[in-house]
């Protein structure tokens, strides 16, 4: 049980089952009141066939009963569904939002792709579902049922009741049997056909790779032969792995075989209670039910703790930061940088290695240097991406340490080397870096950033759509639109990483023509090596080698 | 979608004879349910005169033992077949967008049809194991139970009615299915977009303070997505309340029938049969309670058939020569007067351009980004045909000439290269098959790779991972570099070959690049110099033409 307890994917399971409360009973509820339905309906079915035995039972009302708990049962079979399949909405729901939630909290800081992270908040969620609304539900029936089936039975012939005990528990056994060799060996074997079925994605992804280097018929067949070996083997795992349902078709046909057996040859011996004794038969179907709906759902357990495990790391980080809100957005500020060291990792040469700088309001810092050399690292700790392992960063005197990371964020507006332009209109695009943005003040901004220089020539001016799916943008006039963003956000601190590095040359004028425009009244800081940057931009100068400043002085000297 | 599946089945006619076991091992499996609950029920009902039912019971036993066989081999049999078909299908896939759209998917306006792909592929083994094989069992004991009450035609029609009826459910329930599947694919295609456009742009959003806004929307979209499946779900529900309610009503019908002949006839009513009848009945139920399910695999399977067949008909972008005229031995390339748009919605790319790249000749292409300097090289190498103007090689037409002959003698870097889930040196032989150690090691030395490689505990058999993910984005695209380098093809192509390389690398590969390319004919695409480059001309793309650069 302990060694259970450790396993983090279980854990979310279960803590995402408690979390779930009602919403997961539910559907265990509106199974059991189906089973109820069948068990009175099968004692109707026993007294109406007892009476085309011969004996005094049955007639149209118990059939006009047995016609509406059918009804009955049909209704609740839905709302056990619709329950169920609810319960993995809801599941989905909390899980998303927030791992959502952990990934925007994290940040830059955690460095793996986009797509990955997107996965992690999509597909692996969605695989989730089936725990919650198959597995679980029908776990509790294959419980619940057989147990109560075998109650009432007892009541009436302990003896078939012991039979059905015995059988009952037989099932998880000869799975257990079945499955304990053939288990891992089977994991073993899905693994390897997700591996081929990744293989297929990676060369239909790098299809123009294959077809430039006339490869294609090549990995086609590869494609072919894998797919065959990879048949062969599984179907060898999956000979043992489906004597499980073999196992439980046997024990249910034996049931009945035993009890069709001991209530026949009763019922000719002048049965005491041939009612009960049909009943009892009637009723073999319905214990063995929830049985064979568990066999089926149990994968759904497997792929959900898949699943879970990937999740539970970015589940556990806390999702609120610490750290005090801003009062009001200063108009001027000032940045002090005093003996700062960051490293990302250990074995790793630091980022900053005792930098101190100090900005005052209004002024423009460029760091130069080499790439490496810790340009970057100063802006995320500024964005409050990164904490400085030691030394002091003080905005207008005030140690941002104290800030929570998303208020800090309030005071700078920042323009990264490679702009990232969002699904929407490029009017959106630049209406997100401030909330509540009006029109006019959109397209001041993009007048500013000279945005609307290509905008007009587009077929819907700024309203065209950009980004995925739409009007793709160059490098230079998605920097525009990010600078168009830096000067909507209207924001005290700027903070410039690079801007023009993907640029060419002549977009690159027009774009430091923006910048320099950008950086009138605010205090800024512009990493770059573009030495056309370095020329046209006003300001001091601060040259940067392995997380050093090793030179200062004013651009233009 | 009838259409599509019978395509789909018609792509899986070679696996005809593993299909057709499966299907008969089902219908075997799913008779033995019946013929168990019968044999039980007719036991029990000739129980009455005493040992009538002997035999019934005796026959019992060997069905207790046949019918978890049948059941085992049912599985095994549906799973080889399915396995097989579905490995034929994925590979006849494959090939077809090979050829037809060898350009990838990535052009092509539905971004997540990718995405979609593979689950559409799968979907379509639910055609065979999850539709096809439960109604024809579903079929099979529906006729069976007609057949063996057919001496009571009544009680026949009682039972065999409403369960026929329910056979009909799937092909009922399937007709929107498919539309309200689609629905909720399109909705989690926007809930993937909703929560990777944030991410994306992940520095944009917190800077912004947009987090909760980016959340807001997720929300928004997974509220969408529960819509349409809770939509689906009550669907389903009702369908499967629907084959719950015709599989009773065949109880009941085989009850009420046995009520009336007792009351008409006594004491001579025919119970056995009646009795036979309501087993019959529950038997068929357990087996009918598949149907409404098969349904949703019907209707899902034709939505993901159509959408396959869909980007499988695409028409190829260049059709190969009826008669190819043999490869020129000079290799010369000449583009005359070559005008081409992408969407003439959008105006054209290249507009008369005109360009002599003499053999041996380095040429350095500049122009901003979405000038079109890829679509030049998309023109050569027959991923796309010129709309007006022609292009030779060695004075000879592109479009007489077979694609592949052509791209065999031009070594390309794309842009979108990809480095395989695959080990180093069989992503470098991609490009030559045949070469040996040495000469990967030669290419993976011009790019500056040499020594990290060696470092490698597992050397050249490093497994580069999901699109190179084993390694950084810069050491990925110098991976690709050296592909490009390693066959000793007379033409080689570099787009943007040091986009996303630090700039001493940069420096150091373009320092090296004359060496490891002399002799050969190489075009640099790319939107800077460095200066470093010593091309022999150098030309910017303006205005959809060529013309020489100056300064």
């Amino acid at each position: 049980m302990k060694g259970r307890r450790r396993d983090p994917g279980r854990a979310l399971l279960a803590a995402e089952t408690r979390r779930l409360g009602a919403r997961a009973w539910l559907p265990v509820l509106l199974g059991l009141a189906v089973a109820a339905c069948g068990i009175a309906q099968a004692w109707l079915f026993a007294r109406l066939v007892a009476g085309m035995l011969g004996h005094e039972a049955g007639g149209w009302w118990d059939l006009a009963g047995a016609a509406a708990l059918m009804v009955l049962a049909a209704a609740l079979t839905a709302g056990q569904e619709i329950a169920q399949s609810a319960a993995g909405r809801a599941a989905r729901a909390g899980l998303r939002a927030r791992a959502f939630a952990a990934l925007l909290t994290l940040g830059p800081a955690d460095t793996r792709p986009a797509g990955d992270k997107a996965t992690l908040v999509v597909e692996r969620v969605e695989a989730m579902d089936g725990y919650f609304a198959k597995w679980l539900p029908a776990l509790l029936l294959a419980l619940l049922v057989p147990g109560a089936i075998i109650l009432a039975v007892a009541a009436i012939d302990w003896v078939s009741a012991l039979v059905l005990l015995v059988m009952g528990l037989l099932v998880p056994v000869g799975m257990a049997l079945a499955g304990i060799g053939a288990a891992a060996a089977s994991r073993r074997q899905f693994e390897a056909l997700a591996r081929l079925s990744g293989r297929f994605v990676d060369r239909v992804r790098g299809l123009p790779t294959l077809v430039l280097f006339n490869r294609q018929e090549e990995e086609a067949r590869i494609l072919e032969a894998q797919a065959d070996e990879l048949r062969r083997r599984t179907m060898k795992v999956l000979r043992i792995a489906f004597l499980s349902t073999g196992i439980l078709e046997f024990l249910a046909a034996a049931t009945l075989a035993y009890l069709a057996w001991r209530h026949g040859v009763l019922l000719g011996a002048r049965h005491p209670d041939p009612v009960a004794a049909l009943w009892v038969i009637l009723l073999v179907p319905s214990f063995f039910q929830p049985l064979r709906n568990f066999s089926g759902a149990y994968h759904e357990a497997q792929s959900a703790r898949g699943a879970a495990a990937e999740l539970a790391p970015l589940l556990a980080q806390p999702v609120v930061s610490g750290g005090l809100r801003l009062a009001e957005v200063p108009r001027r500020v000032t940045v002090t940088f005093h003996d700062v060291r960051l490293s990302y990792a250990p074995g790793r040469p630091p980022a900053l290695d005792g930098l101190s700088f100090s900005l005052a309001a209004g002024e423009t810092l460029l760091l130069a240097g080499p790439s490496g050399a810790g340009k970057s690292s100063v802006i995320a700790l500024l964005l409050g991406f990164r904490r400085a392992d030691s030394g002091r960063i003080a905005i207008n005197g005030q140690d941002i340490g104290l800030l929570r990371p998303e208020e800090l964020r309030r005071l700078s507006a920042h323009v990264g080397q490679r702009a990232h332009i969002f699904a929407g209109t490029i009017a959106e695009n630049i209406a997100m870096a401030r909330e509540g943005a009006t029109r006019e003040q959109v397209l001041a901004a993009a007048e500013a950033a000279q945005v609307m220089a290509f905008a007009r020539d587009l077929p819907q001016g700024i309203d065209t759509p950009v980004g995925e799916g739409g009007y793709g943008l160059s490098g230079g006039q998605a920097q525009r639109v990010a600078l168009a963003r830096a000067f909507l956000r209207d924001a005290p601190l700027v903070l410039l990483d690079e801007p023009t590095a993907s640029l060419d040359p002549g977009t690159e004028d027009a774009v430091i023509e923006a910048i320099r425009r950008l950086c009138v009244g605010r205090t800024a800081i512009i990493a770059t090596h573009s030495a056309a940057a370095l020329r046209g931009l006003p300001g001091r100068l601060l040259v940067l080698e392995a997380g050093r400043a090793v030179g200062r002085r004013m651009a233009g000297d | 979608m009838f259409a599509d599946l019978a395509r789909v089945w018609a792509l899986w006619r070679p696996r005809g004879q593993w299909l057709l076991i499966g299907i008969a091992v089902a219908i075997l499996s799913a008779l033995s349910a019946v013929a168990l609950l019968a044999l039980a029920g007719h036991g029990v009902a000739l129980g009455v005169a005493a040992g009538g039912g002997a035999l019934a019971i005796l026959l019992l036993r060997p069905m207790m033992l046949l019918r978890p066989f049948l059941r085992w081999a049912e599985r095994m049999a549906s799973h080889e077949a399915a396995f097989r078909a579905l490995a034929d299908t994925r590979v006849w896939f494959f090939r077809r967008l090979a050829e037809r759209m060898p350009a990838g998917l990535g052009l092509t306006a539905a971004g997540d049809a990718r995405a979609r792909m593979l689950a559409d592929i799968e979907a379509l083994d639910g055609l065979y194991l999850r539709a096809v094989l439960p109604a024809v069992a579903a079929l099979a004991v529906v006729l069976a139970v007609a057949v063996i009450l057919a001496g009571a035609p009544w009680l026949a029609l009682a039972v065999a009615a409403p369960l026929g009826a329910a056979l009909l459910l799937p092909f009922w329930l399937a007709r929107d299915a498919a539309a309200a599947a689609e629905r909720v694919a399109r909705a989690r295609g926007m809930v993937h977009r909703a929560a990777l456009d944030p991410l994306l742009g992940l520095t944009e959003t917190l800077s912004a303070n947009a987090e909760g806004r980016a959340a807001a929307r997720l929300r928004e979209a997974t509220e969408a997505m529960h819509g349409a499946e809770a939509r689906l779900a009550r669907r389903a529900a009702l369908g499967g309340a629907a084959g719950f309610l015709l599989a009773q009503l065949a109880l009941i019908g085989a009850l009420a029938w046995a009520l009336a002949a007792r009351e008409g006839a006594g004491a001579a009513a025919p119970v056995g049969l009646a009795v036979l009848g309501l087993f019959m009945a529950l038997a068929a139920a357990e087996v009918l309670g598949l149907a409404p399910r098969a349904g949703a695999a019907l209707a899902q399977a034709g939505a993901a058939a159509r959408r396959l067949f869909t980007l499988a008909d695409t028409p190829p972008p260049v059709a190969e020569p009826a008669i190819p005229a043999a490869m020129p031995t000079g290799h010369t390339v000449r583009f005359e007067g070559v005008t081409f748009a992408w969407d003439p919605a959008r105006g054209a790319v290249l507009q008369g351009l005109d360009l002599e790249w003499r053999e041996g000749e380095r040429i350095a292409l500049l122009g901003p980004s979405g000038a079109g300097k890829s679509t030049i090289l998309q023109l050569l190498l027959k991923l796309a045909a010129p709309q007006a103007g022609r292009i030779t090689l060695g004075g000879v037409d592109l479009a007489a000439l077979p694609a592949a002959a052509v791209r065999a003698r031009i070594a390309t870097l794309t842009q979108d290269a990809r480095i395989f889930d695959a080990s180093i040196a069989e992503n470098l032989r991609i490009a030559a098959p045949e070469a040996p150690d040495a000469a990967l090691w030669r290419v993976l030395a011009q790019v500056g790779l040499a020594d990290l490689v060696r470092a490698l505990p597992q050397g050249l058999d490093t497994p580069c991972g999901e699109g190179g993910a084993r390694f950084s984005g810069g050491q990925a695209r110098r991976i690709a570099l050296a592909r490009a380098l390693l066959p000793a093809a007379p033409l080689l192509v570099l787009d943007e070959p040091t986009s996303g390389l630090d700039a001493e690398t940069e420096r150091a590969f373009l320092e090296v690049l004359e060496a490891a390319t002399r002799g050969r004919s190489v075009l640099l695409i790319t939107h800077r110099l460095t200066g470093v480059e010593r091309p022999d001309r150098v030309l910017r793309l303006i205005g959809g033409r060529l013309l020489p650069a100056t300064g």
